[in-house]
């Protein structure tokens, strides 16, 4: 927590995007610093997916500028962004369950020795990459379909930072799984927070999650940042306040009181 | 970071025999051979299919045939797609070969041209089948009617005949010619060189082993079975699914151009009815080997093994007289929905762990 000083990884300066007349994001200045797990929160339709897209290279933003390590820099395709080190890792993971977890792992980038696959070689690089991250492959030939979704989504973790992710963006990473599995996928993240060199994207609607994970927080309401600091620059007590969007769950709150009395 | 890191857990082992897609068939083609053994044996037949040259011939060419299509049905079926205009293509290529061949054109540059012709229906195919989205069972059931209807309108309109002879156009065996070329060799060897076999016999050993080899071991087999088991997914990590699909369909377009090509220099004729119904045969040779319809699973050796328990019980049936030729039907019929019931159940067991 002590980067505040360096450079961000990854900064947005006033970026905008706009859907027809729908302002998904107005003015939005977001940064994310390697070590750290960056929280963007915000309700539904708050703009958090929007945000992410920007940063991956799926949308252009219309106004502001995109900075990694300092220079301004513009995607055009998500390729672009994945070459200068932004992986992101969505809901889906992009992952095919009746193949190997090597083979996954490799998946279109796959590593030959003549015509034919490595398989030794890119077994033993899965089965070291998982172990970096808490998991113990014992056969890196099994099917992804018999690993439990956190360890899948320690898999699609893997492979983006193996492939070279300076950035990594995590789409509601524990939205699809059970509480033990929760807990897997926070545990994997606080992994690669230790590796110190990575900047972690973290998008969640648990504010339990956020609040243990988080180093610093973005709040978003309706496309704009509404709030935005380190853990210690936020009133924790009031995250899941911030989380609805601010005054609206405090305005709900005393509508109840009022009516219950 | 080592195995004693208490943080780090353990993922478990899975058998990994019974993760083959093939277990299946393999336990069918055991079922087969010792059934039709005993049957043999009961009816006094056991040597004229099993150590006879003529009766082995019988089964094993016709393995080899519907086996060179089960390998590109099976991998179109791995890769999510499927091909009845197989069986139409093989009369098409034939048809083709044989007008060539009555045109004037020499037997080698008649064979490029015509797997010229074939690479681009399959191309056609194809590309209709990713661009427009539409299910390749029905893309292709267009084609099932269009190829041979086109072959057969050709050689009328052109020649006023179905059945095209090219006996005077051929040196190879079936032309009678003394001086045969390699051409003729390479594509018409019947029982040639000394050897047991039709020609396809031996594209198809080559074949199995190619196809087997690039399935398992390169990175276009990674990408058949991702581009069936998710394409999204594999899109998302940069496999050109449909580039991948293309391919296939061109490959399975001239796997049927080989066999079309061989049966006109073997025969010295091209039927109309050539490989008529061999699609579905083709079919169950993979189902029985373990391909998923839905794409992602299933194994090349596996459609082999599926090609000869069809062959087998198909030729069988002949050297067991007290069995009804068209309960050799049902009990095909039986055998291809065991065998999609029990690859389904090993699938499901895959997944389990
Ligand atoms: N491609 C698009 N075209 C039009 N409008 C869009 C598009 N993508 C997003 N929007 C709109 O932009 C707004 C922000 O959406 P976004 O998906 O970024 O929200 P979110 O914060 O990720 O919400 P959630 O928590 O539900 O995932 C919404 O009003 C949404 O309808
Ligand atoms: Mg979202």
């Amino acid at each position: 927590m002590a980067q505040q000083t360096t450079t961000p990884t990854i900064q947005l300066k006033g970026v905008s995007k706009f859907f027809g007349n729908i302002i998904a994001l107005k003015d939005v200045s977001f940064k994310a610093h390697k070590g750290q797990v960056t929280a963007l929160l915000g309700d539904n339709g708050a703009g958090k997916s929007t945000l992410i897209k920007v940063l991956s290279g799926v949308h252009i933003p219309d106004e502001g500028d995109i900075l990694i390590d300092g220079i301004p820099t513009t995607f055009k395709t998500p390729r672009d962004a994945a070459v200068l080190g932004i992986g992101t890792v969505y809901q889906d993971l992009a992952l095919q369950p009746l193949m190997s977890v090597t083979r996954n792992f490799f998946l279109g980038r796959e590593i030959s020795k003549g015509v034919f696959l490595d398989m030794n070689r890119m077994n033993e690089i899965t089965r070291t990459e998982m172990a970096k991250l808490g998991i113990d492959v014992a056969d890196p030939t099994q099917p992804i379909g018999t690993m439990s979704g956190g360890q899948r989504q320690t898999l699609a973790i893997a492979r983006a930072i193996y492939f070279g992710a300076k950035v990594l963006i995590l789409d509601e990473p524990t939205s699809a799984l059970g509480q033990k599995q929760q807990l897997e996928v926070l545990r994997t993240v606080n992994q690669v927070r230790e590796m110190n060199e990575i900047a972690i994207i973290f998008i969640t609607h648990n504010d339990m999650h956020a609040r243990l994970i988080g180093d610093r927080y973005t709040f978003l309401n309706r496309g704009r940042v509404l709030a935005d600091g380190d853990r210690d620059e936020i009133d924790m007590d009031n995250l899941r306040a911030l989380m609805a969007g601010g005054a609206e769950l405090a305005e709900l709150e005393s509508e109840f009181q009022n009516t219950s009395t | 970071m080592s195995g004693t890191d208490e943080r780090i857990r353990q993922v478990g082992l899975v058998q990994s025999f019974v993760a083959r897609p093939e277990l299946g068939s393999v336990f069918g083609l055991a079922i087969i051979v010792i059934t039709f053994m005993i049957m043999t044996s009961i009816s006094g037949t056991f040597s004229a299919m099993w150590t006879n040259p003529i009766g082995i011939q019988a089964w094993v060419e016709l393995a080899a045939f519907v086996g060179i299509l089960a390998i590109g049905a099976s991998l179109l079926m791995i890769a999510g797609e499927f091909d009845l205009s197989i069986g139409a293509n093989i009369a098409l290529a034939g048809h083709s070969f044989a007008l060539l061949l009555i045109f004037g054109v020499p037997v080698a540059p008649a064979i490029l041209l015509t797997f010229v012709e074939l690479a681009f229906l399959g191309f056609i195919i194809g590309v209709i089948v990713v661009r427009t989205g539409l299910p390749s069972f029905i893309v292709t059931l267009g084609f099932w009617f269009a190829s041979r209807g086109f072959a057969v309108f050709l050689s009328q309109t052109l020649l006023n005949q179905s059945r095209l002879s090219v006996k005077p156009q051929l040196k190879a065996p079936a032309g009678g010619g003394e001086d045969p070329t390699i051409i003729d060799n390479l594509f018409a060897f019947d029982k040639g060189f000394g050897l047991p076999f039709d020609a396809e016999v031996y594209y198809f050993a080559i074949l199995v082993i190619m196809v087997a080899l690039m399935l398992q071991k390169s990175r276009f087999g990674n990408w058949i079975y991702a581009a069936g088991g998710d394409p999204t997914a594999a899109r998302a990590v940069g496999v050109p699914v449909n580039r991948v699909k293309i391919s296939l369909f061109m490959l399975s377009a001239c796997l049927a151009c080989l066999l079309g090509v061989l049966t006109v220099m073997t025969s010295g004729a091209s039927d109309p009815k050539a490989g008529d119904f061999r699609e579905l045969h083709a079919i169950a040779a993979a189902v029985i080997g373990g391909c998923a319809l839905t794409g992602g699973y299933g194994s090349v050796i596996g459609a082999v093994l599926g090609a000869f328990i069809f062959a087998i019980a198909s030729r069988g049936i002949n050297f067991v007289p007290f069995i009804d030729n068209n309960m050799f039907r049902v009990m095909l019929g039986l055998l291809i929905l065991g065998a999609a019931f029990l690859n389904q159940f090993l699938r499901n067991r895959v997944l389990k762990g």
